[in-house]
């Protein structure tokens, strides 16, 4: 067969494995996506109907949005929130679920058992994860604090005082989320072939050997995956911050999706809180096409 | 014998005080849950209730169409979580293992996907389906499982670890498409598929402003809309709240024991023999 | 065949999809919940309602079916609105009302994702916050050609912007002063009357600090909703008359907002939030550790059940002159409906009928914003707490927020600097001054 049929082939085979996802794709996901691309160019107020004749030549204002936002204050302050939450989220939150994935990777009895309690703080409402994270940091009864005291540290006063309050979001996010990565992980290492650690313990290789030959470079796409969607989801950071704090104090945890959530559904300024949206977008897509460019440096699928 | 002894009690040491700390807001929503309404939040807490009742589970039982509820949340779960499954793992086929055009700019169009915040695009989405018509079906809250990239993203990283060469026998051996996705594709995958429904399942019966949005009718209300409902402009009754949540969690749970079976350690099932 | 399966079921349930579909688009529209009775528009029987919608008997008599939207009967009361809708319907037998009630922390995204998408209910319920936006984006139709004679019209005012009546209020409610009987008891001092100030107040709670270390004196949340009406209890206001500048940083509000501040970094007799741990003002108050507290009529129902001590209430001191909260929710009538006739009957009815009002009286729920003492009176007879008698009188002193149309960011800006001064790092004169400056920056009055 020459390449070139066999290139047709390969496509006309493609097709209907693409077709349900694609389409999917295209309603539910370009089209709203287009749409709020030209939202961001007007000054919409959220509330007006969007099927109202004359809609866009009515509202349609160009780029005053984005130079609006990029000619502020608050754009750059809310990124480094952001970032903050996210240089501290990311390495610990890896820690935690690799701890937890390698953790419950033995086919020990009872193992079930730890599977359901580590993931149950992912099925948790963030409605009752707040409330006892509120009082897990409470200044005075909360058991943080009571615990530093044990070890003679002053604990601060967490989500009420600005400098300690993204910390505080962090320890709460992890907390929520190390048992669901710990999954994925998990479903990572189970699909590395007992044969590999077999014919490592033949040529007399050590727990810490094989690790670090076996065990990581064979869960390094299961990594990058992780890697991936919780940087992506971390700039997205919203239910814990509108809840534990609401932004506050003073502003220490307004991050990138509550100002758009409130500037879309508070302050009824939809346009402007596009606008935003796509500029965020901006930046995590350039992150992330770094990544995918990185990871032939690191990432072993064989 | 006894190192073994020695090393199995220090893992259940270690990975039952990790699991307390997991579950100290569960504790809390538990304990909650049999508390009557005044009692509710004094500090230091109450862990234990002091008068200690079922007030909180009848309510929630008489207090909306709790069986209606439930179906609707069960249907539209595990329609969802079905749909997600086939239609990711079929697009992710191709992303892995085929080579196409355009196939690395699709997927980097599934992966830009996941980057733009839902409440922008809450909107648009809505005049779409109400143009479809699709608004107050289920179709409206079971369609969109057709994409979801985080899926396909997950069963792309698993799919590329397959080794090429089980594709290349099946293929001589005369085998089609759809046969190497059926016979080794989708076993090889079985754990990731298995946490993808759990995940997905998940996803899908806690959502709750996509359902509040499309499904305005009564008989569609799926268990988080009518848990919701106990959130007044004031006060919200909390203990009734937690013990609708716990209740809530149960099939979530299940789903998650089910899938546990998937879960074998080292997994090369039919891929050599092809 | 596993595969098989999966697949047939798919196909069941895309078929169960598709076919369980019940209303489509348009219908929705009609359905559209009942907001308070006025929908004027241009169509022919407006003429017509303008005698005729003050009669209880239905204007026109053709069948429409319209939907209401609500989230005030979320938590406990939907059986009581539902019971008012069977009341209401034997007197409009042609007017069926399909009632929504939604939780109220996602009622608000919902209900602007509807309306922005056009499929928004007949008539529906807002927040003062919302109301104020949604009336000056032109999303609400006018209200006119009912009766609201029966209706406070201080809080019928509060939903007439620029004129134009957009709002009935359903319901209303006002902050009054609790106090812990007991503690004051503890402490030998007289409890308050109806016509303390704050410096009354100030005596009183340091006496009930002195009682111990976690014993407080008083709270009142130091935000925007208590502002505006303590500055108004010293004579200032935050807008100027004609709403076209900021007044924030007058030398009354100064006065008021340091009042407010002080008593928690300077006398203390009001806890920090450090000292609050993560209790509420409620749950402070239901431990017994707290002698008096500002919060609305609302909480009576709940302080009756949880707190073990005796209780009643007066009304909340004042300044130099005494001003009162005026909380309410609007009902509106979309202006797209297409039964607005018949929508704003049904608001007109459930906010200022007197089955209603007993209904909601009697039920614990909340208070009808009419005027009829006599329906009224029955909610009198109602205990704890005993001193009922102060939840009237304060609405001899109600005060009105300043709605603007940037109302939501406004309250945000002036609650964030507030509570920066509750913290001691800055002034109460100092957050009000860079309230102020804040707000003519960003908002643009008329």
């Amino acid at each position: 067969m020459t390449k070139k049929k066999k290139a047709i082939m390969e496509t006309l085979h493609a097709f209907p494995f693409l077709l349900p996802s694609v389409i999917g794709l295209f309603i539910f996901c370009l089209i709203p996506l287009v749409i709020s691309v030209f939202l961001s160019m007007t000054d919409w107020n959220g509330l007006e109907k969007l099927t109202s004749s004359g809609f866009f030549a009515k509202h349609f204002i160009g780029l005053e949005n984005y130079i609006k936002i990029l000619s502020g204050k608050e754009f750059y302050q809310v990124l480094l929130n952001t970032c903050y939450f996210i240089v501290l989220y990311i390495p610990l939150m890896l820690a935690a679920s690799i701890g937890i994935a390698m953790l419950l990777n033995s086919p020990r009895k009872g193992i079930g058992l730890y599977r359901i309690l580590y993931y149950i703080p992912v099925l948790t409402s963030w409605v009752a994860g707040a409330l006892i994270w509120r009082w897990v940091l409470s200044p005075q009864y909360g058991i943080m604090n009571n615990i530093l005291a044990m070890f003679h540290i002053t604990g601060p006063n967490w989500l009420q005082d600005a400098k300690w309050a993204m910390p505080a979001i962090v320890m709460a996010s992890v907390w929520k989320d190390m048992g669901f990565f710990g999954l994925i992980l998990l479903s990572g290492l189970q699909g590395i072939s007992k044969s590999y650690y077999e014919a490592a313990k033949v040529d007399g290789a050590g727990k810490w050997k094989q690790f670090s030959s076996i065990t990581l470079p064979l869960l390094t796409p299961t990594l990058f995956f992780v890697l991936v969607v919780a940087l992506i989801n971390s700039f997205q950071l919203f239910p814990q911050v509108m809840i534990m704090t609401d932004g506050g104090p003073n502003g220490a945890t307004q991050v990138m999706v509550e100002r758009i959530y409130n500037y879309g559904f508070r302050y009824f300024k939809m346009g402007y809180a596009a606008a935003f949206s796509w500029l965020l977008f901006i930046i995590i897509f350039a992150l992330t096409s770094l990544q995918l460019k990185m990871q032939k440096g690191w990432v072993h699928y064989d | 014998m006894i190192k073994n002894k020695a090393k199995s009690v220090l893992f259940h040491i270690v990975a039952l005080a990790v699991g307390m700390i997991a579950m100290i807001p569960f504790f809390w929503m538990v304990s909650t849950s049999f508390k009557s309404q005044g009692a509710l939040m004094t500090l230091p807490i109450q862990w234990i209730p002091s008068a200690p009742t079922l007030e909180a589970y009848t309510r929630v039982f008489s207090m909306f169409p709790f069986a209606r509820a439930i179906f609707n949340s069960l249907f539209i779960a595990v329609s969802y979580t079905l749909i997600t499954i086939l239609a990711s793992s079929m697009a992710a086929f191709v992303f892995a293992k085929m080579q196409i055009p355009f196939a690395n700019g699709l997927f980097k169009v599934y992966l830009a996907s996941m980057m733009i915040p839902t409440q922008i695009t809450l909107i648009p989405l809505f005049v779409v389906m109400n143009k479809i018509g699709l608004i107050n079906t289920y179709g409206s809250v079971i369609f969109p499982s057709l994409f979801r990239a985080f899926a396909v993203f997950m069963l792309v990283q698993t799919m590329k670890t397959i080794p090429n060469d089980f594709l290349e026998a099946a293929r001589i051996d005369g085998a089609n498409p759809f046969q190497i996705y059926r016979k080794i594709m989708m076993p090889m995958c079985a754990p990731t598929i298995a946490t993808l429904c759990v995940t997905t399942f998940m996803d899908s019966w806690n959502d709750y402003l996509w359902p509040l949005v499309m499904l305005s009718n009564k008989n569609f209300m799926t268990l988080p809309l009518a848990l919701n409902q106990l959130n007044g402009q004031y006060a919200t009754q909390y203990n009734v709240l937690m013990a609708g949540s716990l209740l809530s969690m149960l099939p979530i749970i299940i789903v998650y024991i089910f899938a546990q079976r998937y879960f074998k350690s080292g997994l090369m099932a039919g891929g050599i023999k092809g | 065949m596993k595969k098989a399966l999966a697949v047939a079921m798919v196909l069941v349930m895309v078929l169960g999809m598709v076919g369980c579909g019940s209303t489509d688009a348009s219908t929705t529209d009609a359905t559209v919940t009942t907001d308070t009775t006025n929908t004027t528009d241009t169509t022919a029987t407006t003429a017509e309602t303008d005698t005729t919608a003050a009669d209880t008997t239905s204007v026109s008599t053709d069948p429409v079916t319209i939907t209401y939207c609500n989230f005030n009967a979320s938590g406990a009361n939907e059986a009581v609105l539902a019971s008012m809708y069977e009341k209401f319907h034997e007197q409009y037998p042609n007017i069926t009302v399909e009632i929504e009630t939604i939780g109220y922390s996602d009622y608000f995204t919902q209900m602007q994702t509807r309306v922005a998408g056009g499929t928004a209910p007949d008539c529906y319920e807002l927040n003062i916050e919302n109301f104020a936006a949604y009336a000056s984006n032109g999303v609400l139709a006018e209200i006119s050609g009912v009766d609201t004679s029966g209706i406070n019209q201080t809080a019928l005012k509060a939903f007439n912007v620029d004129g134009v009546q957009y709002g009935i209020p359903g319901c209303f409610s006002n902050v009054v002063l609790v106090y812990n009987k007991d503690l004051f008891d503890q402490a030998g001092i007289a409890y308050p009357t109806n016509d303390w100030t704050w410096d009354d107040a100030q005596t009183a709670a340091e006496a009930i600090r002195a009682l111990g270390d976690d014993i407080y004196g008083v709270y009142a949340p130091i935000t925007y909703n208590e502002f505006f009406k303590v500055a108004a209890q010293y004579g200032g206001s935050l807008l100027n008359a004609d709403k076209t500048e900021f007044t924030v940083n007058s030398p009354e509000n100064i006065t008021a907002a340091t009042m407010m501040v002080e008593r928690v970094t300077k006398s203390n007799v009001q806890p920090t939030t450090a000292q609050m741990g993560s209790m509420g003002d409620w749950d402070l108050f239901e431990s017994g550790k707290l002698g008096m507290i500002a919060t609305g009529i609302w909480s009576f129902s709940t302080f009756a059940d949880a707190c073990k001590f005796n209780w009643d209430i007066a009304v909340e001191p004042g300044g130099t002159q005494k001003a009162t909260h005026f909380f309410s929710n609007a009902y509106v009538v979309n202006v797209d409906s297409k039964n607005k006739e018949a929508a704003t009957t049904w608001i007109n009815w459930l906010a200022s009928s007197a089955d209603a009002a007993n209904l909601r009286i009697a039920a614990g729920w909340d208070l009808p914003a009419i005027t009829d003492q006599t329906v009224l009176n029955t909610y009198l007879e109602l205990t704890p707490p005993d001193n009922r008698e102060a939840v009237f009188e304060s609405l001899n002193y109600l005060v009105v927020p300043p709605i603007i149309k940037d109302y939501s960011m406004m309250s945000d800006i002036i609650t964030e600097k507030l509570s920066l001064a509750a913290t001691g790092s800055i002034t109460a004169e100092e957050a009000l001054n860079q309230a102020q400056e804040e707000l003519t920056s960003t908002i643009t009055l008329k």
